[in-house]
């Protein structure tokens, strides 16, 4: 069963919408990194934020306290929906199923919740502040705002969590009640994110983000959403999802990742989306991309859009599908001459393009790949 | 291995079994323990020792002794770094691959709410107070959702497994084994691995504090007396598989999940619907999809975490459903242990089928007068249960509902 794509919605720091993101992503433009810092410490990061007037616009009551990964997420999804034309009501909202994929969740009420704790003792915990954050609450405030009353699953998981939400989809889509699943990915950025990270030896202090180097410099976190209605119909399908596995090492993650590689590849392959971020699992994905189509033209979008963890699965699927629709790649950023994958270094046409394979390599030990395909 | 009708064609659903089951729980470490604290009834909350509640209005919660659930056979220096949760994970798969050394999953399908997050607190509280950051790197690493999931599978299968890990709230236990279920009904996976787990954390225990929904008091389900719930830890794994190949191979089968109901009432973030309608629906949808009248389900474990709202949708929602069918909360023995309850509360449904016994609902005094329910009130009790209903509901508005049936032998 293949389902198809029937709309999309991209929140970023790029800024908002499908097409003024993707015009963006090809004029070479890159996200501007802010400093982040917190007040008990020193140290602060970059990373690429979206400003909060960015997402103002909702004002349904359930978002009023909510944190902003709440309002990427909303923004994203009535896009999508808007974009598939569907418009949920009454009557159909039983026949559309909704699924999140999120690594980190809400992490900004939660730091601020536990502080409360910390600081002053429990009796100053906030009855407001706990509801939101828990790892479903931006799922239930959209699925309020929109009126969902079936399946809501939110899946949590690493940079591979889009893939493995899209895959979830599919198999809630074998419900034949069923006309929509609205999936998406949203994440949003703290301090202690990217101080965990940098602890974690996969954070730089600034950019850029320089994918497949040798020196595996690191990442730069980024925040926002990205949606897609799965439906019946629609010029791009998922044709594939690969599961793919847990690894324990870089070596095993490359090897699970050349099993999905040669999986999606056996029928002929246009170009590949990689996740490459600039830490150890560029290495991975270049490696398995050589050894199975060395050919394969890769574009990575990270250098320019940041790691956005639990919303980058979808961003890439996004992505593959603008890709394919446009017969067009933006250029890959900050890439050295000297790596020997076939990267879009420039804007690229790729015109009567067909198939592109999605790579969506997790920092903590999931990977995963999908295949989309232009009917 | 969904099979195709004769007549029309269509793939007839598969049929799913229950090959395995393993639990910890604070009712006991395996199957063969849990029993016998469900069959005696044994209050299983103790006062909490893992963080300070001096200044929460709660100071019980349902826990597993650490002396036991670090004990096990690995003295590797990695399995020290890992988080209590995947411990517990590793206690619960051990017991399914005692059962089933064989089986070899496609996907794995498991729930929690909170992951690792006693570790994300010891994280804060050190860069807080400028404090030893010596571990940081293992408590970050510890911390994600998934973790405790691939350690158990690195550790008791030894192979890696596709993981998905459903977080919705209190519901997610049993959205993972509906979600599985459906996977293996629909044909598309012939084994699946399933369940939840969740460890206790001073975050999670303040957060209910601060909404005055735990108690200081016992936790009394559908009690007219009731003040709240207490909160518990624990992980439940379930071996699912096409029970037709499960059967060719000669496997025992330890019962069918039979149906499945998920619904969302978006009333509020964190209450239900007062009208009972998201329980109503999830419990409707699991017997539509089981194709059973409601008067065939002979036990229902109760969501029933002693709130005063949840008690009292779910309690009109079973009313309006069901006629006198025996209801009970084991929560009132083990604690809520959100994401994995729903998991080791169909481990309790499973064995109340096979063991032919209703668990017990215990510090019950008297029924809330505003609810119609048979409650198995303070002692469990012998009795034919064919088929078993679990509910479990959480923050968001989720609701979930299982079906398990007997299988006779």
């Amino acid at each position: 069963m293949s389902l198809a794509i029937a709309g999309m919605g991209w929140v970023t720091p790029l800024g908002n919408g499908v097409d003024a993101v993707w015009e963006r992503l090809l004029r070479g433009d890159e996200a501007t990194a802010t400093p982040i810092s917190e007040q008990f410490a020193d140290r602060s990061y970059s990373a690429f934020r979206i400003p909060e007037s960015a997402v103002t616009g909702l004002a349904h009551p359930r978002l009023r306290r909510a944190s902003v990964i709440s309002r990427f997420a909303a923004t994203a999804g009535l896009e999508a929906l808007e974009a598939a034309g569907v418009k949920v009501d009454s009557q159909n909202a039983g026949r559309i199923a909704l699924i999140f994929a999120i690594s980190n969740g809400g992490v900004i009420y939660t730091k601020r919740f536990y502080r409360d704790v910390v600081e002053t003792g429990a009796q100053s915990a906030s009855p407001l502040l706990f509801p939101e954050t828990v790892f479903n609450a931006p799922a239930s405030h959209l699925a309020a705002i929109l009126g969902v009353t079936g399946t809501t699953y939110t899946v949590v998981g690493d940079g591979a969590v889009g893939l493995l939400a899209i895959k979830m989809a599919e198999d809630v889509m074998m419900d034949k009640s069923l006309d929509y699943c609205l999936v998406v990915g949203t994440e949003e950025i703290d301090w202690l994110l990217c101080d965990a990270y940098r602890r974690w030896r996969l954070l730089r202090s600034a950019p850029p983000i320089e994918p497949f180097g040798k020196q595996r410099r690191g990442m730069i976190l980024s925040e926002g959403a990205g949606a897609i209605v799965l439906g019946r119909e629609g010029p791009i399908t998922i044709e594939r999802v690969h599961l793919g596995g847990c690894y324990g090492k870089r070596a095993e993650a490359e090897e699970i990742l050349k099993r999905i590689v040669c999986d999606l590849s056996q029928v002929e392959v246009d170009f590949v989306i990689s996740s490459a971020n600039g830490t150890f699992i560029d290495q991975a994905e270049q490696g398995a991309l050589e050894q199975v189509i060395p050919d394969a033209v890769t574009y990575a979008a990270k250098p320019a859009l940041g790691e956005s963890v639990g919303a980058s699965g979808l961003w890439q699927v996004i992505l593959g599908a603008q890709a394919l629709r446009h017969g067009e790649l933006p250029p890959v950023l900050h890439a050295d001459s000297a790596i020997s994958l076939r990267l879009a270094r420039s804007r690229m046409t790729v015109a009567g393009a067909r198939r592109a394979i999605i790579l969506n390599s997790g920092v903590n030990q999931q990977v995963a790949g999908l295949r989309l395909a232009l009917r | 291995m969904a099979q195709l009708s004769s007549t029309t064609g269509e793939k007839k659903p598969a049929r799913v079994a229950v090959v395995a089951a393993g639990v910890v729980s604070p009712l006991g470490f395996g199957l063969t323990e849990t029993l016998n604290s469900l069959r005696r009834a044994k209050d299983c909350v103790t006062a909490v020792t893992r963080f300070s509640v001096a200044e929460c209005r709660c100071k019980t919660a349902g826990q597993i002794p650490d002396d036991r659930l670090l004990a096990g056979p690995n003295k590797k220096p990695r399995a020290k770094r890992l988080h209590r949760a995947s411990h517990m994970m590793i206690q619960a798969l051990r017991e399914v691959v005692m059962q089933l050394p064989q089986f070899e999953p496609e996907l794995t399908i498991i729930g929690t709410t909170s992951g690792g997050m006693s570790y994300g607190e010891q994280y804060y509280r050190s860069l807080c107070r400028s404090g030893n950051l010596r571990h940081a790197p293992t408590w970050i690493a510890n911390y994600p959702a998934q973790k405790p999931v691939i350690d158990a599978q690195e550790e008791v299968l030894g192979v890696s497994v596709p993981c998905q890990v459903i977080a919705n709230a209190c519901a997610s236990g049993t959205n993972a084994i509906g979600h599985a279920f459906e996977c293996v009904r629909s044909g598309r996976y012939q084994r699946v691995l399933t369940g939840g787990y969740d460890a206790l954390s001073e975050l999670v225990f303040t957060g209910f504090d601060s909404l005055q929904a735990s108690t200081p008091e016992k936790c009394r389900p559908f009690d007219r007396h009731r003040a709240g719930m207490v909160l518990g830890e624990g992980a439940a794994i379930l071996a699912l598989e096409n029970l037709e190949l499960a059967r060719k191979r000669g496997a025992l089968v330890l019962a069918e999940i039979v149906g499945y109901g998920i619904s969302t009432d978006n009333f509020h973030i964190t209450q239900p619907d007062p009208s009972g309608v998201g329980p109503r629906q999830a419990m409707e949808r699991a017997l539509q999809s089981a194709e059973i009248s409601a008067d065939q389900v002979d036990y229902i474990n109760a969501h029933g975490t002693a709130t005063i709202f949840n008690d009292a949708a779910e309690g009109k929602a079973i009313s309006q459903l069901f006629n006198g069918v025996p209801v009970s909360s084991t929560k009132s023995m083990m604690g809520h242990s959100l994401g994995a309850a729903g998991a080791i509360e169909a481990v309790i449904s499973l064995l109340a089928l096979r063991h032919q016994f209703l668990p017990p609902n215990i510090n019950f005094d008297a029924l809330d007068d505003r609810l119609d329910l048979n409650v198995v009130a303070n002692e469990s009790r012998p009795a034919v249960v064919r088929m078993a209903i679990s509910n479990s509901f959480g923050f968001g508005g989720t609701n979930a509902s299982i079906l398990i049936r007997r299988v006779e032998a």
